[in-house]
């Protein structure tokens, strides 16, 4: 082996960490919606997928047919998305609350399916793009060029982007009343109404929220593959909920390591063992936390509620 | 007692009524609802009897029909044998299943048994050498007894009424027996029933095994009906819609999940009719807001469906 050897196979192992660092940072994204939504609620929200799906949608369609901006375009997306995501809690959690939780699942599965379809119906089972000439001109200019290695603005702005929403999202939690609020439902749903917080306004805020960051990652990812698709939210949102729980489900700071570990591991995976067993490798681990460490990298022990 | 005899006889007869040429149709709608029951009836045993959410049920139904197709496409044994192999394997598959998911509870339960039945269609997918992947598995014979090969309609027609018949039997049997009440007690509450003496562990294993064996029969029937096997057929989606019907009939009611089943299943058949008269018709209209996509929509109903179940009617149409 001589030193071209090397530098090629070291250039080709960073140029795979910078695509599962982006890759990871869009997942970080999804995973805290779900992980958000479990804390509060103690429900899967399997619609959540589909969100990000419909933000990516709802951004492609208004720059490629109304010629908005795509800066407002993605605005708009992710604000038509927050809505979306209360309206859904509205309508489909909302009165199941006191009932199973196995009973909101499925209707969270159904809202799922629902919305999977209707987006076949309005824009067809087809790959979209974003057109590109309507794409800001920075985000196909090269960063960082070294050797073989091209790091594009495009990604520089998905990984920026991800760590201040992110550390937005902490602030909100940890210092703001109403983040307060979640975290005083999350640890005990009952005590906190006694405590005189508005459970369901509380709620539809973490709905609102994870949304918003699920769209924004829905859009980054129709633009970074530049590709969109009615069921893209399906797979994302599994590996999203795999990533939440890897990380410890209930957790934010879990759901951000999850994401990044398996964003990484994806890339890795795909690029070093086998790329047909891509999407498996999510799976995999998933049902391997699952069993053997259900509480996840960072999360808390908890009694079984069913 | 008499109402039952009188529908199964009516049902018997349904292949001689002269409809003329749409009778091939009807027919096809029937077997396809009664294979649809013999589905929904066997994951009942999970969903149903001991309470557990399973989003993988389409798994089993896909090891069916592959182990079906394969066993029939390179030896020449007996079609009865192959199936007999074919369930077996789904059964030892479901428990194979049980033994990591037998601790989980809820939620957790549901998004492993959705992830292991993702990974089953994936390996089927991927492993070209023995599955074929995507191209599928094409010329699978009709199934043969004795010295005939079934090849009309009628005769599979029959054959699911035998399968869906013994089903119904089993799943009726079970549930007013000892077994079945140690496993409605494990879906009341699992701890309690288990502080009656009840071996939780053994009963779970014992109804995944079952549930997961139902799927695979009718999984090795639906590969020897359709002549065909592929990838494309065992998708997420065929667990929803089986689940579907579980829950519209009513989890644990076996008179429901056949209801479920006639309504469901020709529902889906005219929505796909109806969609493609109005794709169609768009197209010769000119109207250009409908995709051509519509045709494969027809699932939106059954995303709706779920959500008003739960809505107003959790416990099914029939309880």
């Amino acid at each position: 082996m001589d030193w071209q050897d090397i530098l090629d196979k070291s250039s080709l192992f960073l140029l795979q960490l910078t695509n599962g660092l982006t890759l990871g940072s869009i997942y970080a994204l999804i995973a805290v919606g779900y992980t958000m939504v479990y804390g509060v609620l103690g429900l899967i929200n399997f619609a959540h997928g589909e969100i990000y799906m419909l933000g990516a949608f709802i951004a492609y369609h208004l720059v490629s047919a109304y010629n908005v901006p795509f800066f407002a375009a993605f605005g708009i997306a992710l604000v038509v998305c927050s809505g979306f995501g209360m309206l859904i809690e509205l309508f489909a959690y909302r009165p199941l609350r006191e009932k199973r939780r196995l009973v909101a699942l499925i209707s969270a599965i159904g809202i799922s399916i629902f919305l999977q379809n209707l987006a076949l119906v309005i824009w067809g089972a087809q790959q979209k793009g974003f057109p590109s000439e309507k794409l800001p001109v920075f985000f196909s200019s090269m960063a960082l060029t070294l050797g073989d290695i091209n790091i594009n603005y495009l990604q520089v702005f998905i990984f920026v982007l991800c760590v201040v929403l992110m550390l937005t999202l902490h602030y909100i939690i940890m210092r703001t009343r109403i983040g307060m609020a979640m975290r005083a439902i999350a640890q005990d749903a009952r005590a906190a109404a006694l405590m005189g917080i508005n459970l369901n306004r509380v709620i539809s805020f973490t709905f609102a929220v994870g949304s918003f960051l699920g769209a924004v990652a829905g859009v980054l990812v129709g633009v970074y593959y530049n590709a969109i698709w009615p069921t893209m939210g399906y797979t994302a949102g599994i590996k999203a909920f795999a990533a939440a729980v890897l990380g410890g489900i209930g957790s934010v700071p879990g759901a951000i390591l999850g994401g990044m570990i398996l964003g990484i591991a994806e890339v890795f995976g795909a690029g070093y063992i086998s790329s047909a067993y891509r999407d498996g490798i999510a799976y995999a681990i998933m049902i391997l936390v699952i069993i053997f460490k259900p509480t996840g990298l960072l999360g808390k022990a908890e009694v079984d509620r069913r | 007692m008499t109402r039952k005899i009188v529908v199964l006889l009516l049902l018997l007869l349904l292949p001689w009524i002269p409809i003329g040429d749409s009778m091939n149709y009807v027919l096809r709608m029937a077997t396809m609802s009664m294979l649809y029951m013999v589905l929904a009836l066997g994951l009942s045993v999970v969903t149903g009897f001991i309470g557990y959410l399973d989003l993988g049920y389409v798994g089993f139904y896909a090891i069916g029909a592959y182990t079906s197709a394969l066993l029939s496409a390179h030896y020449d044994i007996p079609y009865w044998i192959v199936f007999l192999i074919a369930t077996l394997t789904g059964g030892v598959g479901g428990l194979l299943r049980g033994i990591p998911t037998l601790g989980l509870t809820g939620d957790y339960f549901a998004i492993v048994t959705f992830g292991f039945s993702e990974l089953i269609v994936l390996i089927i997918r991927n492993e070209v050498w023995l599955t074929r992947g995507p191209m599928g598995i094409t010329g699978v014979k009709g199934p043969s007894f004795l010295w005939h090969t079934l090849s009309k309609e009628w005769e599979y027609f029959y054959m699911i009424l035998f399968m869906l018949t013994l089903t119904i039997v089993v799943i009726k049997r079970l549930q007013y027996s000892r077994i079945g009440r140690a496993m409605l007690a494990i879906r009341e509450d699992e701890t309690a029933a288990e502080a009656c003496g009840i071996d939780t562990r053994r009963y779970k294993m014992l109804a995944f095994g079952l549930s997961a064996s139902f799927g695979a029969a009718a999984g090795s029937f639906y590969a020897h009906w359709m002549h065909i096997v592929h990838p494309d057929m065992f998708y997420f989606w065929e667990s929803i819609l089986v689940l579907c019907i579980v829950i519209v009939g009513g989890v644990g009611s076996v008179s429901g999940i056949v209801l479920g089943a006639l309504v469901l299943i020709p529902t889906t058949e005219l929505l796909r009719v109806a969609l493609l008269a109005l794709a169609q018709w768009s197209t010769l209209a000119g109207v250009t807001f409908i995709s051509q996509d519509i045709v494969n929509a027809r699932y939106l109903i059954f995303g709706i469906i779920l959500v008003l179940m739960m809505r107003f009617r959790p416990q099914g149409i029939k309880n």
